[in-house]
């Protein structure tokens, strides 16, 4: 901030020694330089437009930089530079040459250095009228107040600048009329400095425009800003940024997104002294502020009436200079129309209209003049000119069909999407090599019959099939020997389905018999019912044009029709349609019918309605519906955004809507509106639910509008306004909703619950419901199963805990869903602190306990929610004779009871390491025989388990929180 | 065996609670006539101890050996094939199930079942074609669809099964299913009734019970005898022998949803919000009905709100409650009410403290 002020300061200190150089003279001779200003011949202009141009400022007024053409702006660093008056003049001199120079340059050139000129009229009058009333342009105005300040250090200087500034009397009445800006600039100055010095200080804290809404944004002439080049970086002071972009573009200006060295004007109004601003000091970039770009605008808006009069009065007066040069530029401006504004053209016109649309008369005649993918354009060719000796000559042999493997593929597929040139292109690549093109589309019949066509075509024309193709094919039968040549292009096979039955296969089938190329194009290459085609094809993926490429081809056709269009106006149409050039020609010329003359709003207007659908990703839809300018949105819009997923938008709007900070409540105190709003968006939430239910239980499908108000747009414009974090750390996104991920836990908790239920209903000790089972049994339940744990000794507590368990039919698993649906965030988990051992041995008993209680439940139940129950059961029915086995296997060895669950320990264990580590160790020291002969033993008979003990080993770095888990699962996998 | 289940009276003889009720139903059966039935009233009064204990008296002892199945109907509903599962408790002469746990499909359960019944009808001892009886459970949570078609089915099927109906709250039963049944009203148990039973089952545990420990189960027990009975053995099972001023504890849940209540009152802003959401997930998630969330939570801030505040919480308690019955998403709807709690207390704090 402070670097970049700095850096203004010294700006103005510069142009506030030439500005207030003629701020003297002016203000004495104001009138009669406007006066001079119309008489003045042509040099006397261009020696004005070079003081001018000295007196703007990098900073500010400097819309004159823009007209100059590069070698003017290429020594105008030197004239800013030098910081003696002795060199400026010989800097000046050249200023004069150059503009000397510059009367040769391009009419075009020269229109805009009359524009200049005309400004200063323009200014003039203006300023005057604005002494009165206040101005908006508080930069202006601050910064020439600093210029007075300064002034008495500078008068000297300005003297002597002066003194040899008027060594050529031409420079003076324009220096005047400069002048006369500054001047009157000045006179406000004293009242624009407390403002807009403290304007300028306090835009550093802010972050909105600070302005925002409050000034007026003015309408300027349609093509001011033409041929410049915007940056736009930081917060501006009244503008959004998206207004300001848009501005720009409707005045014909083109914004990028970064500097270079095209780029004529850096736009900031307090800029942070970012990466931008510091490459525009290195580039030498003007800044402009808003109030500039507004100046510059609204310039051109004032002048348009004075400057039509000016040239009627210059035309009418003499043949001077002037004079010619607006003729001149008007000869360019008709050539530039192509005589569109001539009758006879407009009759021309007119009669063309009836003959064709656009879109068939300016097809591509060649290939190079298709838009864009020349390199596939490229590639087409060679395949098409190649086919002939990689298939049908080398067809015998192999080997150069192998060895060749672009042209491998003996058919071609063209995909992306519409309107990009791929049918066009095929076509004149066809037409081009000679071969002659049977187009296949949509609109023909493309069955199993007439894909016979296509082999009649390679022999055996037995076929009903007829007219439409069979006419060429005789043709080409006849000729065969001559004319070879043949090209089948199947388009839209995308399209190819339900009527055209065994189309793709058909068609597949004469790829591979066939003696002719054969194109395919579609739209969608991963669609399923190409999945089998895409293999025998060669593909190229056609992309969408630029913009600018479009822009040029849209503009040479303007021209051709006489229809004036900027390009930035072009590159808007080309933007809107998505790179579908054939929707672009028949907007154009839909356009064409009620104007000639098409501005950059024009298409705006006109192509918001027919908008290109675009998919926009629920995530973008949610921004731009609380985005900052969502106000701006037109209901329809929003709905239509809404709509973009039905399902997620909403879920992703509840998701976040609290972090939404509303704009539309500026001063909150407590933030109680926020609260209210916040409310208000819930409930309106919770109505969209209600209607979703509406709509999806009762098919009451004409509610979703509905749906989406409540649901989506409601909350979103009472919420909109800048995103922010409610967590420390959290990114400031939005998140992905949560409702979605807890509905499944939820469903699968029920599930669980469920099944738990039903054991319980199974062992007839219970015939509580299951809500009450959950609300009110399970309190109890989790601590007779548990509290006898902690409390009792190990035998004792695993015994009671067992039959309680076995008199329940509560299984392991139920077990783990007590634990479960007790858990909740941030409290015990109540098996912590079991000992280990303690655990190992429950599941051992309750292992041993299920062999009788197994058979049971199994018997009776089918699980609920799981389809594979039974075989899970029935493993689970056979698995307790592998254990018994083990355990008969055991019982040669002495402590087998205790080294198996020795084993579970060691799996349980290591999930709460450390902790137990001591005793485990004990343990290994006192065995540690035994557990290797064990292992090996269990290794064998059940090849499951060291993936469990692996697993339980794994979890040793998690979590006592997973020990409980942890367990469980080691012990199902050994089950 | 938990005690509600140990002590659980088995027939309508052994029922002390309800005594008359019991009596009344065992005439009624004895002679022969039992029309459908429709038992309502809070939860933990009783209600399924009289069904249970009612159908043994119907049918003896074949009663008790009930099977659980998790059945599957495939259901013709004009255009599609709908498929639903359902876990049904049955023995030969009786089936219990919650249709409402189908979800919006519970009517086509209703429908399909009755007639299932209708198909097998079990024939009694003296050769007579029996009756099934068939016992649904949540009336009160069935759709306004399967509340229909039940009515017409339980006058078509009548000869066949009698049907016994459970609920809550008889208010949102249609009036003509209500007008078809013999409602049958259960009270919650007074307190000295649960107090009654409390000493009871001490007696036969073999506990000492330090005096007024039973009356202030019963008074936390909110009237519900379950509720209390399970209380009393948490209080077993986590200290014994009592003492007088032993700490009743409190369900999981319940403890948590007074610390969201404590949350709330404590702070009002976009982040609490957002921290009580995530709280709210946690119990959804694991497996609190909503309802009982939010009354829970209801009560919980009722408990420490301003007197003035009182009469128009509740209003949006109410209002957001029906409106949760309405929708799908409870989280949205109990979200809302929140929110709006924390406008309303927000603004009232500031206009009365600054």
């Amino acid at each position: 901030m402070a670097d970049i002020r700095k850096w203004f300061m010294k700006a103005h200190d510069k142009d506030n020694g030439s500005a207030s150089k003629h701020a003297k003279p002016d203000s004495s001779t104001t009138e009669k330089s406007a006066a001079a200003e119309l008489q003045s011949g042509k040099a006397e202009l261009s020696g004005g437009e070079s003081t001018g141009r000295r007196i703007t400022s990098k900073y500010f007024a400097s819309e004159k930089q823009k007209s100059k053409d590069t070698t003017e702006t290429e020594e105008l660093p030197i004239k800013r530079k030098s910081p003696q008056d002795a060199k400026e003049s010989p800097a000046k001199r050249r200023s004069q040459k150059d503009s000397k120079e510059s009367l040769k340059v391009p009419p075009l050139q020269k229109l805009n250095k009359i524009d200049d000129n005309d400004d200063d009229d323009a200014v003039i009058s203006s300023s005057r009228k604005n002494l009165s009333d206040v101005t908006p342009n508080k930069k202006l105005k601050s910064g020439s107040g600093k210029g007075i300040t300064q002034k008495p250090v500078k008068i000297e200087e300005s003297d002597d600048e002066e003194a040899e500034g008027t060594e050529s009397s031409r420079k003076q009445p324009s220096g005047r009329g400069r002048g006369g800006r500054g001047s009157s600039a000045a006179t406000v100055g004293g009242r624009g400095r407390g403002g807009g010095r403290g304007g300028f200080m306090n835009f550093g804290e802010r972050k909105d425009p600070p302005h925002k809404g409050e000034k007026e944004v003015p309408e300027g002439a349609p093509d001011c800003l033409a041929g410049l080049t915007f940056v736009i970086s930081g917060t501006l002071d009244s503008l959004e940024r998206e207004e300001a972009e848009d501005l720009i573009k409707r005045h014909g200006g083109r914004i990028t997104g970064s500097i270079s060295k095209k780029t004529n004007y850096l736009l900031c109004d307090e800029d942070i002294g970012g990466r931008k601003s510091s490459k525009a000091k290195e580039l030498g970039t003007a800044f402009l502020t808003e109030d500039g770009l507004f100046d510059i605008i609204r310039a051109s808006g004032t002048k348009a009436p004075p400057r039509q009069d000016s040239k009627k009065s210059v035309v009418k007066s003499v043949e001077s200079p002037t004079g010619k040069s607006s003729l001149k530029v008007q000869a360019k401006t008709c050539k530039d129309l192509s005589a569109g504004a001539s009758p006879a053209k407009q009759k021309r016109r007119t009669v063309e209209f009836s003959s064709l649309t656009w879109t068939e008369k300016y097809k591509p005649k060649v290939p190079n003049d298709i838009i864009g993918n020349q390199s596939l354009v490229k590639q087409l060719h060679d395949w098409l000119a190649h086919w002939n000796e990689n298939f049908l000559d080398g067809g015998s042999k192999k080997k150069g069909k192998k060895l060749n493997d672009s042209g491998a593929k003996k058919a071609i597929l063209l995909c992306g999407g519409p309107g990009i040139g791929k049918t066009t292109s095929a076509k004149l690549v066809s037409q081009m090599l000679g071969y002659e093109a049977i187009e296949v589309n949509a609109s023909d019949n493309r069955g199993k019959s007439d894909a016979k066509i296509q082999k009649g075509i390679s022999g055996s024309n037995a076929n009903s099939i007829k007219e439409l193709i069979s006419n060429s094919s005789l043709h080409f039968r006849t000729d065969q020997p001559k004319h070879p040549k043949t090209v089948l292009i199947m388009d839209e096979v995308d399209g190819m389905s339900a009527g055209d039955r065994g189309g793709v296969a058909d068609l597949i089938a004469s790829i591979k018999s066939s003696k002719i190329p054969i194109i395919c194009i579609c739209n969608d290459r991963y669609s399923q019912k190409l999945k089998s085609l895409v293999n025998y094809c060669l593909i190229l993926s056609f992309r969408k044009p630029t913009k600018q490429q479009m822009a040029k081809r849209l503009s040479q056709v303007a021209n051709a029709e006489g229809l004036q269009v900027n390009e930035i106006a072009l590159e808007e149409l080309a933007e809107r349609v998505n790179g579908d050039i054939r929707m672009a020609l028949n907007q154009l010329q839909y356009l064409s019918l009620s104007m000639s003359v098409i501005k950059y709003d024009d298409i705006r207007q006109r192509l918001l309605g027919s908008m290109k659908d675009e998919d926009i990703s629920p995530f973008t839809a949610v921004d731009k519906l609380f985005g900052f300018n969502s106000g701006k949105l037109r209901m329809d819009e929003r709905i239509d955004i809404s709509m973009s997923d039905m399902d997620l938008v909403p879920l992703l709007i509840q998701e976040n809507y609290i972090n939404y900070r509303p704009s539309s409540v500026s001063k909150d105190d407590n933030g109680i509106k926020r609260m209210d709003l916040m409310a208000r968006a819930a409930e309106s939430i919770a109505d969209g639910d209600i209607i979703n239910v509406q709509i999806r239980r009762h098919r009451q499908w004409q509610l979703s509008q509905s749906s989406s108000i409540a649901s989506c747009v409601i909350p979103a414009s009472l919420l909109h306004g800048q995103r922010e974090t409610l967590e420390q750390g959290e990114r400031n996104f939005n998140r992905f909703s949560a409702w979605l991920g807890k509905n499944s836990t939820f469903g699968k908790n029920m599930r669980l619950l469920e099944d738990l239920h039903v054991h319980i209903l199974a062992s007839r000790e219970s015939c509580s419901r299951r809500e009450h089972l959950r609300v009110e049994n399970l309190t109890l339940f989790l601590k007779r199963l548990t509290e006898p744990l902690h409390t009792l000794p190990k035998d004792e507590a695993v015994k009671m805990v067992v039959d309680f368990m076995s008199l329940y039919s509560i299984s392991q698993e139920d077990f783990d869903t007590f634990m479960e649906l007790s858990k909740f965030q941030g409290r015990k988990n109540p098996l912590d602190g079991v000992a280990p051992a303690v655990k190992a041995a429950l599941t051992k008993a309750y292992k041993e306990a299920r062999k009788t209680q197994m058979v049971r439940t199994a018997d009776l139940i089918t699980l609920p929610g799981i389809k594979k129950a039974p075989k899970k059961r029935i493993a689970a029915m056979l698995e307790p004779a592998e254990d018994t086995i083990e355990g008969t296997g055991g019982d040669t060895l002495a402590e087998s009871d205790d080294e198996n669950s020795l084993d579970n320990d060691y799996a349980e264990d290591s999930t709460n390491a450390g902790k137990k580590l001591q005793l485990e160790l004990q343990n290994l020291k006192k065995e540690g025989m035994e557990v290797q002969l064990d292992l090996k033993g269990v290794e064998n008979s059940n090849a499951k388990k060291p993936g469990g003990r692996g697993r339980g080993g794994g979890s040793q770095t998690s979590e006592k929180k997973g020990g409980g888990r942890g367990s469980g699962s080691a012990t199902k996998r050994k089950r | 065996m938990l005690w509600v289940d140990k002590y659980r009276p088995k027939t309508l003889d052994q029922i002390t609670v309800h005594e008359d009720v019991a009596q009344n139903l065992k005439k009624l059966v004895t002679e022969q006539d039992c029309p459908h039935l429709l038992f309502f009233g809070p939860s933990g009064s009783g209600k399924k101890t009289l069904v249970m204990a009612l159908i043994r008296q119907m049918f003896g002892a074949s009663a008790e050996k009930v099977k659980v199945e998790n059945k599957t109907w495939k259901v013709d509903a004009g255009t599609r094939n709908v498929e639903i599962e359902l876990t049904t408790i049955s023995s030969t002469n009786h089936v219990e199930l919650t249709p409402s746990d189908a979800g919006f499909q519970d009517r086509y359960i209703v429908q399909e079942i009755i007639k299932d019944m209708a198909k097998n009808r079990p024939i009694d001892s003296k050769g007579k074609r029996g009756h099934k009886v068939l016992v649904l459970n949540d009336v009160d949570k069935l759709s306004r669809e399967a509340q229909h078609s039940l009515r017409r089915t339980m006058e078509k099927y009548s000869s066949y099964c009698r049907l016994i109906l459970c609920c809550n709250s008889s208010s949102r039963v249609t009036e003509a299913i209500r007008s078809r049944c013999l409602n049958v009203r259960i009270n919650g148990p007074t307190d000295d009734e649960i107090v009654k039973v409390l000493e009871f089952i001490g007696k036969k545990e073999g506990l000492q019970l330090p005096s007024g420990f039973a009356s202030r189960i019963a008074e936390k027990s909110n009237r519900s005898l379950r509720r209390a009975i399970l209380s009393f053995e948490t209080c077993r099972v986590q200290q014994y022998p009592f003492v007088s001023n032993q700490a009743i504890p409190p369900m999981d849940w319940e403890e948590y949803i007074s610390e969201i209540a404590s949350d709330i009152m404590k702070e009002q802003s976009p982040k609490r919000l957002y921290q009580v959401r995530g709280k709210l997930y946690e119990l959804l998630v694991n497996c609190i009905p909503p309802e009982i969330i939010l009354k829970r939570l209801l009560y919980e801030l009722l408990k420490k709100l301003d007197a003035e505040l009182k009469h128009e919480v509740c209003h949006w308690a109410a209002y957001y409650e029906h409106r949760m019955r309405l929708g799908q998403k409870s989280i949205f709807h109990i979200e809302a009410f929140v929110a709006k709690f924390m406008s309303i207390y927000k603004s009232f704090l500031i206009s009365t403290f600054g």
